[in-house]
């Protein structure tokens, strides 16, 4: 019985192309939005869930203060992991890895095998314990014993693949330009979504000694992650004050062991492993975490969609099929026929919503790679929706689309219980039409729907639209320095540079495409030192933390960083016995100077300096932070970056020139560059990121609302082909039917938008609010996104009333 | 004021044709009342929609008041059928949501009329036509003769200079009949031109002239009431 069925609904389909194809498209396109968010989610959440003992693993932030200024971090002195496990038992396991910043890398990040050089692009070190927590598991090599020994390094399966292909890697040689690493194990991290996202890790041995004690001794050298595995049966409050405790104490020794005084305070926090993923406002944190907030936005924008594409689903079904139950007759529809139109409602149905399964998820597939670049993840469907838990969730999806099926089959012949023959007869718009006593509340659930649709479309343009203007005056606001046409030039790791690093600026400077040559520790857009200083006159002589930055000669002219008192560094000034300082404006106000210009500050670990300027504020890090206090000292001989100015009109000649030179002066070594403005946007990755996907989000939206406006108004324009027809011969001109038929969706639209400003203006403020430096949100961005949505709604609905309304008007007076 | 020479329609569907009408010759006159008789499917309605200009002739041609109908444009049909014909429709083609009120009061909307003038003018039909008290509900609510005295009224109210009248008394018992035959025989003496099709020899008998079809033609005109 069901095979004629279907048989019937794909004839009845093919003879219906246009409702079918519109149909299966919005169906589609709303399962694909949904599945891909659905695959988003799970994976987000599953982060760091994959460990083997993951709910007992913590990293160590800290949060400490020197000077009344609290910073919160992820990193911890290198020491802490060892200290607490010797003397906490309920500590199972300890390990910590290096922080590195994938973004500002040197030569050291390339690897020479066989003459090749190959990138590795998240380099980093760890102890001989990253793998005991971390289990990941090994194609070679043992992880319990890998990290052992000097010069070891492990590498992910993918890094193997690259360089080794399909032989093994185990003992082989991979080179850098200070020495060689023997590969001593190869881990698997596929199906892995955590927040490490290390290629190949180091051996903490492989450090020299000098400054593997170093690492062991110093409780302000904070430059590792800390992860610890606790043993189930710990009362974890109870012993993050005890660490927290015995951590206090054991700083306090190290504090006056070094003979300084200082105002502050530092606090370790235990972070559950699998919540760093969501964690936010630390420093040195994964550039991969997100905000809790922007998953819960997915996942109600997923599910409206979702909503928007099964109620457009319904309405068009049931549109469709009232129209048919008209030609057929409606007391053969009251009557035996009923339960068999029924059944080839729902058959007709099932072959549309299976269609449209079966489309998305190859669309889906179809698309992972460019989702996968897009959000930054190794999301495979497969994986993700036949096993575990997302197993469930394709059984819901099968579900959901077997009942979306049932009740569009079944609603109409509902609907045309519920009324009287005669009704039906009348020929007129039952649900769908307005002004008649029954059909009231129909006609109200219709316009709710489609405010419901415009609602989304609108925040969701919005929202769009705030972004892109707060991203675009980002990347464009003046930050006080010139950003443009500097190349910074990563430094080798080789100490060996800094005896020619010299030769290399004077060669560089040859080239007239060459404006100036600079070298320094630091730039705006990288990581700041934290430097310890007390004033002459703090009289209890407490030290207060600036950030800092090395600098040579040059620097501030070729940054174009002004000057707001006192002088830029020279060498014809140079004193031996003193320091020369130049701070910013914030530090002035921070440090409390009255009189800067000739003030000493002192530092634990160099002379006392002198400061001989003051520049004016400039942001160096993200405009989502204040401009903080800032320390410049003078020190020629750190050349970590090599800054160059280039001429903007020979762009071309001066990166040859530089590559030229690089070559003469660091032959072997791989040259890691980048364009100073470049480097700054990468600050805003997240929030980049988060404009793509609102990007996305509003195509699927402004899609799916005007395939559901066009199906719905063409059904009801075409209901009310009669009335067109009745008021063209009544005298009505083209302009005003189309202007009267337009205008209740203008009217639905312009509700939509008022209804939703309140949410879009609290959410987007919120996240506004997270840059200390943001657009206004200016009403324009309001009107904007509705007129958007207007113009959208306008055309769908213009485009079939034209046709209506140009067509003779007895063609419709005729039928009856 | 009307004119056509040789007027043909011919429907085709898929594989017939259907001859409505082959080749008309009628002239109607200033203040002139025609009625249009003949059986059901001899081509009357399809005459009225071309007189009415809501649909166009196969071939032939088309004077209205000296003007060659089909060499004008969409917009300058709408005026012309704007500014001077009335229609009654054979099955009243009220709007279903608008009420009795409103569908009279439409044409008068579409003409731009003001506001207070529309009110007096509907006013005045309505008390002509005897609906007054229904005036406020929608056409489903009316009987089939109701809403036909709704559908004069609304041809009217405009009070064009040419009425098509597709049996404007089908629905009505005699006494209504009655009434609406003698207002349009008010309005023609009033210088209304009134082409009407009908079944009705009585209501036939208020014409000047009978045109009689059959199968798409003309075969025979007479003069009624010398
Ligand atoms: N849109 C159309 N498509 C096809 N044939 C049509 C169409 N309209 C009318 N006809 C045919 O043209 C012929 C004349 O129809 P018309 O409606 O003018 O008849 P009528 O004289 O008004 O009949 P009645 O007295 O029943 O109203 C009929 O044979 C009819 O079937
Ligand atoms: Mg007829």
């Amino acid at each position: 019985m069901w095979g004629s069925f279907f048989r019937m609904g794909f004839r009845v389909l093919m003879r219906q192309k246009n409702y079918f194809l519109l149909n299966l498209a919005g169906l589609t396109i709303g399962i694909v939005a949904f599945v891909f968010i659905y695959l988003y989610v799970e994976n987000a959440l599953y982060y760091d869930r994959s460990w083997k003992n993951y709910p007992h693993i913590y990293r160590v932030n800290e949060t400490y203060s020197t000077g009344g200024k609290e910073e919160k971090m992820a990193l911890t002195p290198y020491l802490l992991a060892d200290t607490l496990k010797n003397n906490f038992p309920e500590i199972l396991q300890s390990t910590r890895l290096f922080f590195t910043d994938p973004s500002d890398k040197n030569d050291v990040s390339s690897v020479n095998y066989r003459g090749k050089m190959y990138d590795i692009p998240n380099l980093t070190i760890g102890d001989a314990r990253v793998f005991k927590v971390f289990n990941y598991r090994f194609t070679e090599g043992n992880p319990d014993s890998c990290l052992l020994n000097p010069n070891s390094m492990v590498i992910s399966t993918t890094m193997k693949q690259k360089i080794f292909g399909n032989k093994p890697a185990l003992g082989k040689k991979l080179k850098t330009s200070i020495r060689a690493y023997t590969v001593s194990g190869v881990f698997d991290n596929k199906n892995r979504p955590s927040h490490l996202e290390f290629d190949a890790i180091i051996s903490f041995s492989s450090l020299d000694k000098k400054e593997q004690k170093q690492l062991n001794t110093n409780w302000f050298w904070m430059n590792c992650y800390t992860y610890v595995e606790l043993a189930d049966t710990v009362n974890v409050r109870e012993f993050i004050q005890r660490a927290n405790y015995f951590a206090h104490m054991a700083i306090g020794k190290f504090v006056k062991k070094q003979k300084i005084k200082i105002n502050g305070y530092m606090h370790l926090a235990f972070q559950p492993i699998q919540d760093i993923h969501f964690s936010q406002g630390l420093l040195y944190d994964s550039h991969s975490n997100i905000n809790m907030t922007y998953l819960y936005i997915f996942v109600i924008v997923a599910l409206f969609i979702l909503l928007m594409a099964s109620i457009n689903y319904i309405n068009f079904a049931t549109a469709r099929s009232l129209k048919r139950v008209r030609e057929i007759g409606v007391r053969k529809v009251m009557g035996v026929f009923r339960k068999q139109l029924m059944l080839q409602y729902i058959s007709e149905s099932l072959i549309i919503t299976f269609t449209a399964f079966i489309l998305s998820l190859s669309l889906v597939e179809l698309l992972m790679p460019v989702f996968n670049s897009l959000v930054n993840r190794q999301i495979t469907l497969v994986d993700s929706l036949f096993t575990g838990s997302g197993l469930v969730f394709g059984m819901i999806l099968i579900i959901f689309m077997l009942l979306l099926a049932l009740f569009s089959g079944s609603f109409p012949a509902f609907v045309l219980s519920s009324l009287q023959p005669v009704e039906v007869l009348g020929g007129r718009g039952l649900i769908f039409r307005g002004r008649k006593k029954h059909s009231f509340t129909a006609a109200g659930l219709r316009k709710f729907l489609v405010v419901i649709q415009y609602l989304v479309a609108i925040g969701v343009i919005i929202s769009t639209l705030v972004i892109f203007a707060q991203i675009h005056y980002v990347k464009n606001r003046p930050l006080g320095f010139d950003k443009k046409d500097v190349v910074v030039i990563n430094s080798p790791a080789d100490t060996s540079f800094r005896g020619r690093a010299s030769a290399f600026v004077a060669a560089l400077k040859s080239d007239t495409a060459i404006e100036q040559v600079a070298t320094a520790s630091s730039l705006p857009g990288y990581l700041t030192e934290k430097i310890l200083v007390r004033t002459s006159d703090s009289s209890a002589g407490h030290l207060q933390t600036l950030d800092g930055f090395f600098v040579g000669y040059h620097y501030f002219n070729l940054l174009k960083i002004p000057l707001a008192k006192g002088e830029y560094f020279s060498s014809a000034k140079k004193n031996d016995s003193v320091e020369h300082f130049i701070i910013n404006e914030a530090a002035v106000r921070f440090l409390r100077l009255e009189h800067p210009l000739g003030s000493y500050l002192h530092t634990p670990y160099t002379k006392k300096g002198i400061i001989i300027g003051v520049v004016k504020n400039f942001n160096f890090s993200s405009l989502h932070q204040q401009i903080e206090p800032l320390i410049f000292m003078l020190k020629p001989q750190f050349v970590q970056y090599v800054v160059v100015r280039i001429n903007p009109y020979e762009r071309k000649e001066a990166l040859a020139h530089i590559r030229n030179v690089w070559k003469k002066y660091n032959k072997g070594y791989t040259m890691y560059y980048t364009f100073l403005d470049q480097k700054l946007d990468t600050l805003y990755r997240s929030d980049q990121k988060m404009l793509s996907l609102f990007f996305y989000f509003s195509l699927f939206v402004i899609f799916i609302s005007a395939l559901g406006l066009f199906g719905l108004s063409s059904f009801l324009i075409e209901q009310r082909s009669k009335e067109i027809s009745i008021r063209k011969v009544l005298g009505g001109s083209e302009k005003q039917i189309v202007l009267m038929l337009v205008k209740e969706y203008v009217v639905l639209v312009l509700v939509a938008g008022l209804l939703i400003l309140p949410v879009v203006y609290f959410f987007i403020g919120k996240w506004l609010q997270s840059f200390a430096y943001h657009i206004n949100m200016s009403l324009c961005y309001f009107v904007g996104g509705i007129v958007l949505v207007l113009l959208v709604a306008f055309v769908t609905v213009l485009l079939k009333a034209l046709f209506m309304v140009r067509k003779r008007p007895v063609e419709a007076l005729k039928y009856e | 004021m009307i004119e056509t020479k040789q007027l043909k329609k011919v429907f085709k569907s898929a594989d017939i044709e259907t001859v409505a009408l082959a080749g008309i010759d009628l002239k109607v006159e200033e203040a002139d009342f025609v009625s249009v008789m003949g059986p059901s499917g001899c081509g009357k309605t399809t005459l009225l929609n071309l007189l009415g200009m809501i649909d166009v002739a196969s071939s032939g041609s088309y004077r209205f008041m000296g003007k060659e109908v089909y060499n004008l444009n969409e917009k300058q049909i709408t005026r012309l059928r704007k500014e001077n014909i009335g229609f009654v429709f054979q099955n009243f083609n009220l709007i279903e949501e608008l009420s009795i009120w409103e569908n009279i009061e439409l044409p008068l909307i579409y003409q731009g009329i003001k506001k207070s003038e529309r009110k007096r003018r509907v006013r005045e039909v309505i008390d002509r036509l005897e609906i007054t008290h229904r005036k406020d509900l929608l056409p489903v609510q009316l009987s089939g003769g109701q809403q036909q005295r709704v559908a004069v009224a609304r041809a009217i109210v405009t009070r064009p200079r040419l009425l098509l009248a597709d049996e404007p008394t089908g629905n009505l018992d005699s006494m209504h009949g009655e009434e609406v035959m003698n207002i349009l025989d008010e309005l023609n003496k009033e210088g209304m031109t009134i082409v009407m099709v009908t079944h009705s020899h009585h209501d036939a008998s208020y014409s000047r002239r009978i045109v009689h079809l059959f199968d798409g033609q003309i075969i025979n005109e007479n003069l009624n009431r010398v």
